[in-house]
């Protein structure tokens, strides 16, 4: 007699690009820990040898931004283009992941070695900046062949929104790896040395098109709000062109209004985002994604105003914000996008994720609230500093534990199957 | 793979004529005549650029489509590639607005043809035949290129030859084999032999077209290696010679062999245009390039696939010579890291095709980490120092910004730069946060000799740091600390005097200076950041002390050294002293203390003093 065995289920391409996505996040999240422990315990860089601090940080970085960020949407571009059991679709998504994280492991590897651009997020240099760039045209390619091969179906618009969005990525290798190139750096706020009114408001409406896109492709959107929110955006554009003029102060009132004009689309997200009939387990990641998305946008502008901008720049309450955008807001907004395309299971440890989250920003948002006036107690490791920089550690350990269920989540959905 | 049958001749002739017509027409005018006719009107500046960017994208998107388009009369839709050629090299001769329109014209007329004519070739040459006929055609074509009334006539008549070149294609194109093949199995042709093979080629072209560039545009190497008739005759025959050669090794099958010695051949020529003697370097680069451009020919003509003769000639072919002409020109010479770089990928590869896949995972891993670009021995210390503190991460802990308008900062850290000077730098190294102080005048707050010991041992110096050690950078044989130093001890060298007008003008709060002390305090702190350098009683017996160029004052016996006589409040200049420390010295300041602990240690220090 023999026991019933599973059968293993077969992976989509769209699955493919979720365990990546998953196991880049774990990655990152793992090095992010590391950090926290060296600014904790400083002398652990001595038992790394060359391996210390500083050359870390553009894995944790780069692996959450192009990997844990990039790949989740990359899932998507794959099941919208590839459609249901594509011919040889699945070896070819292997192949066009597989580079993408190639490349992301060689760029690691070389980061370590000391090869970096000195540009954050964008440390591709030497030998490594082609390699993201590569990956993407590879993968350009695998999309729009099966674009092409799908052109007799009977769903125009849906050829035609494919024919666009390709047209539009195929811009993406070339404009990566220009502005990796060290010659290249974009306008800076005379004030604070850091982004501009205008650079904050096309760049957040850049993800707002994205998650705009998203809707769409995911048949998330409400049919009235396109009008409103693709209208909006078009504003918005418009007002990012008309305020544009290189490095200008957050003192300018155009600037601070430019900026504002993102508080619209607080309620515009909600009204576009809840029009479709999405997966249930999602809902709750969509609902986190939008809490967070309402933070990002009032905090965004509250440290960009006079005041706020002098006491919190160069401080933690900015690396705070940071993880704001891309743990919060955009890791959400992901798991919610791989339960609609149902790339894993019910995705596990949601409020470890949401409340850990959370106990980071606070930390780093109180943290960078005291630093101007307490410049000595940070640099000198005052016992408050350690406390905080501890809870941060036992915070980031949480997200580290919610990523690995995860993961273990997309991997179970694939590994599971029917008894026979 | 198959035996094959005899081919028939015309069908073998019309093959190598097309080949030789459509590499002669990329070498001769894509690659050479239409630059020079494009320069000249448009100058090397961006709209140069633009043009050479129509050009490439006109590649991809004519091999992209090629490969998708199934149901064409196959020698019907060749021929119109090279009618649309022709007419590409008459528009070219135009000049004006017709050049925009010739780039795009031969891009996509080179990149259809290109994949269509691959097609066709296993079917015209057979399969026991098909790497001589692409070695025979190739090495025509590169033949034809180098005689000298052709290679050195005007870019007009070159353009001229082009389009004789595209109608000898057409013509040809009718007495090619109409009949289907197979496409081609095996492990060369699944999804990863297929990626593999993509990344060898786009590594030998982005060598090649580096090496060519080099080659064309550094004076006095060209004058060596493609001047005068006999040089021009010699590198003819080298590249038939090489060409055939690698035919011939193809058709025995030998794939990862003719790959690998056209790296070596590459490599080598590269290596001797790095070094600074490539005037050997035209020999063994006529040889390798020859080898790999049959090969590139050879593989999709095998296979008979469309999409991969497609994504190929796109990724490899336009993508790889836009790479490495890019390269060249970004950082004005071939890195010898680079040619190591494509040498380890291409091992790599050939061992992944080999099955030997753990160890290639382990020579690219090793490999990456070795390969960050390393420090010019010709660039100045300051320059090297710059890079080290880029590969070490230092600006991530470290910002390289004073905010002119907030005071903490430019009473911390100095007077602000313009920012126009920041943002001329390569890249700029502003940063985004303060885990440590700004460094933006730290060549005026720390002296190099301060800078050396706290790299060595942050926490003895300034307790409580978060710094990593960097001791393995000062290492006898290693320069990397020494450089560093030299760079932080640049930083704020224009604003030096600005500063002491600053430190001069500094008084403490009022509030501070009507504080009551805590002795106790003042003594803790004192144990805490002066007593590794002073000692704990103040006697310049510090356990750093004897490591000092200038031993610390011994303030039990010694009269104050910085401190002017008759000085009218002691007090505020010694806080000053030890808020901002002494330029010039090791005496460093501590201008993240508030004013209220800077003036209880100012006091305490002055308790000490007899």
């Amino acid at each position: 007699m023999s026991e019933p065995t599973t059968a293993r289920a077969a992976p989509t391409a769209a699955g493919i690009a979720a365990r990546h996505a998953l196991g880049w996040l774990v990655a990152a999240n793992a090095v992010g820990v590391g950090l926290a422990v060296l600014l904790l315990w400083p002398d652990l860089n001595d038992v790394l040898g060359p391996l210390t601090y500083g050359r870390w940080v553009p894995l944790h970085l780069d692996w959450q931004l192009y990997g844990g960020c990039a790949l989740p949407l990359v899932a998507v571009l794959l099941q919208w283009c590839l459609g249901e059991r594509p011919p040889s679709g699945v070896a070819q998504a292997r192949v066009a992941v597989g580079l993408w994280s190639l490349a992301l492991l060689l760029g690691g590897v070389a980061w370590l070695g000391g090869g970096s651009s000195g540009k954050m997020f964008l440390e591709w240099h030497g030998w490594t900046r082609p390699l993201l760039p590569l990956a993407m045209v590879v993968l350009w390619a695998v999309l729009a062949s099966h674009a092409w091969r799908r052109r007799g179906e009977p769903d125009r618009s849906g050829h035609a929104g494919r024919a666009a969005v390709l047209l539009v990525l195929l811009a993406v290798p070339g404009v990566l790896y220009w502005s990796a190139g060290r010659g290249v750096y974009p306008s800076v706020n005379p004030d604070s040395g850091g982004a501009t009114g205008t650079r904050l408001l096309l760049s957040t409406l850049g993800i707002v098109v994205i998650f705009g896109l998203l809707a769409e492709i995911l048949g998330l959107a409400r049919r009235r709000s396109g009008p409103w929110f693709w209208g909006y955006a078009g504003f918005s554009a418009l007002v990012g062109a008309a305020i544009e003029h290189g490095n200008a102060s957050h003192h300018e009132a155009a600037e601070i209004l430019g900026l504002a004009t993102l508080l619209g689309w607080i309620p515009l997200a909600w009204f576009h985002f809840t029009g479709g009939q999405g997966v249930a387990a999602a809902r709750r990641w969509w609902a986190a994604a939008y809490a967070w998305w309402v933070l990002l946008v009032v905090l965004g502008l509250l440290n960009f105003l006079p005041g706020f901008s002098e006491r919190l720049k160069f401080t933690n309450a900015m690396v705070g914000h940071a993880h704001l955008a891309m743990a919060g807001l955009v890791t959400s907004a992901n798991l919610a996008v791989l339960q609609e395309l149902g790339a894993g299971r019910r995705f596990r440890r949601f409020w470890l994720w949401q409340i850990a989250c959370a106990v980071q920003i606070a930390a780093l948002a109180f943290l960078g609230w005291g630093e101007l006036g307490h410049g000595a107690e940070l640099f000198y490791s005052a016992p408050w500093t350690q406390a905080i920089y501890g809870l941060r550690l036992v915070a980031g350990l949480g997200m580290l534990g919610a990523s690995v269920a995860w993961w273990c989540d997309a991997r179970g959905a694939t590994n599971e199957g029917v008894a026979t | 793979m198959n035996g094959g049958t005899k081919p028939r001749t015309v069908p073998v002739v019309a093959a190598i004529v097309a080949i030789a017509a459509t590499y002669g027409y990329f070498l001769l005018f894509a690659e050479f005549a239409f630059l020079q006719l494009a320069t000249r009107e448009l100058g090397a500046g961006l709209a140069l650029c633009l043009l050479l960017g129509v050009l490439g994208a006109g590649g991809i998107t004519g091999s992209l489509l090629a490969a998708g388009a199934s149901g064409l009369n196959p020698r019907r839709a060749l021929a119109a590639g090279f009618g649309g050629c022709a007419m590409a090299a008459a528009l070219a001769t135009a000049g004006g607005m017709w050049l925009w329109w010739a780039a795009a014209g031969v891009g996509v007329g080179l990149g259809w043809t290109t994949v269509l004519l691959s097609m066709r070739l296993r079917a015209s040459l057979g399969t026991r035949w098909l790497g001589r006929g692409c070695g025979l055609g190739t090495g025509l074509a590169y033949a034809l290129s180098n005689l000298p009334p052709v290679f050195e006539a005007r870019p007009g008549v070159q353009a001229v030859i082009a389009l004789m070149l595209a109608g000898a294609g057409l013509a040809a194109a009718g007495f090619l084999a109409a009949d289907t093949v197979e496409r081609a199995d095996g492990p060369d042709f699944s999804g990863r032999g297929c990626v593999g093979w993509i990344a060898i080629f786009l590594m030998l072209v982005w060598l090649d077209s580096a090496g060519f560039y080099v080659l064309q545009h550094t004076p006095g190497l060209r004058d060596v290696t493609w001047q005068g008739p006999w040089r021009l005759y010699g590198n003819a025959l080298t590249h038939l010679v090489g060409a055939v050669l690698a035919g011939w090794a193809l058709d025995a099958r030998r794939w990862g062999g003719t790959i690998l010695v056209a790296l070596l051949l590459l490599g080598l020529a590269d290596i001797l245009l790095a070094g600074g003697v490539g005037g050997y370097a035209g020999v063994p680069y006529t040889l390798g390039v020859s080898a790999y451009s049959v090969a590139l020919v050879y593989y999709p003509a095998w296979g008979a696939r469309p999409w991969l003769a497609g994504i190929l000639f796109a990724v490899a072919g336009w993508v790889g010579s836009a790479l490495g002409i890019g390269m060249v020109q970004d950082l004005h010479a071939l890195p010898l890291w680079f040619v190591a770089l494509a040498g380890t990928v291409i091992a790599g590869l050939l061992l992944v095709r080999r099955g030997e896949l753990r160890g290639t995972g382990v020579l690219l891993l090793v490999g990456g980490f070795f390969l960050a670009p390393p420090a010019r021995a010709d660039e100045p210390s300051i320059a090297r120092g710059r890079e080290v503190y880029i590969a070490e991460g230092c600006i991530n802990c470290h910002s390289q910004y004073v905010r002119r308008g907030v005071t903490e900062d430019v009473v911390r850290w100095g007077p602000a730069r313009p920012l126009a000077e920041t943002l001329a730098e390569s890249p700029p190294l502003i940063g985004i946060r303060r885990q440590g102080p700004d460094l933006t005048n730290v060549g005026n707050r720390r002296s190099a000799e301060w800078q050396r010991l706290h790299f060595v041992a942050p926490r003895t110096l300034s307790p409580g740091s978060r710094m990593p050690g960097y001791g393995r950078l000062f290492k006898d044989s290693d320069s990397r600390g020494a450089d560093l130093v030299a760079y932080l001890d640049s930083l704020g060298e224009t604003t030096l005097e600005v500063r002491r007008a600053q430190i001069e003008a500094w008084q403490p709060d009022a509030a501070a200076l009507s504080h009551p002390d805590s002795a106790a305090e003042a003594q803790r702190q004192f144990g805490r950041l002066c007593a590794s350098c002073h000692g704990p009683s103040a006697r310049g017996d510090g356990p750093l002390a004897t490591r000092l160029a200038v031993r610390p004052p011994d303030f039990q016996h010694e009269p104050w050294r910085h401190l002017r006589a008759g000085e009218a409040a002691p007090e505020v200049a010694l806080a000053r002293l030890i808020k901002f420390g002494v330029p010039g010295t090791a005496m460093a300041g501590h201008e993240y203390l508030d004013d209220a602990t800077v003036v209880a240690l100012a006091r305490y220090v002055t308790l000490l003093h007899r």
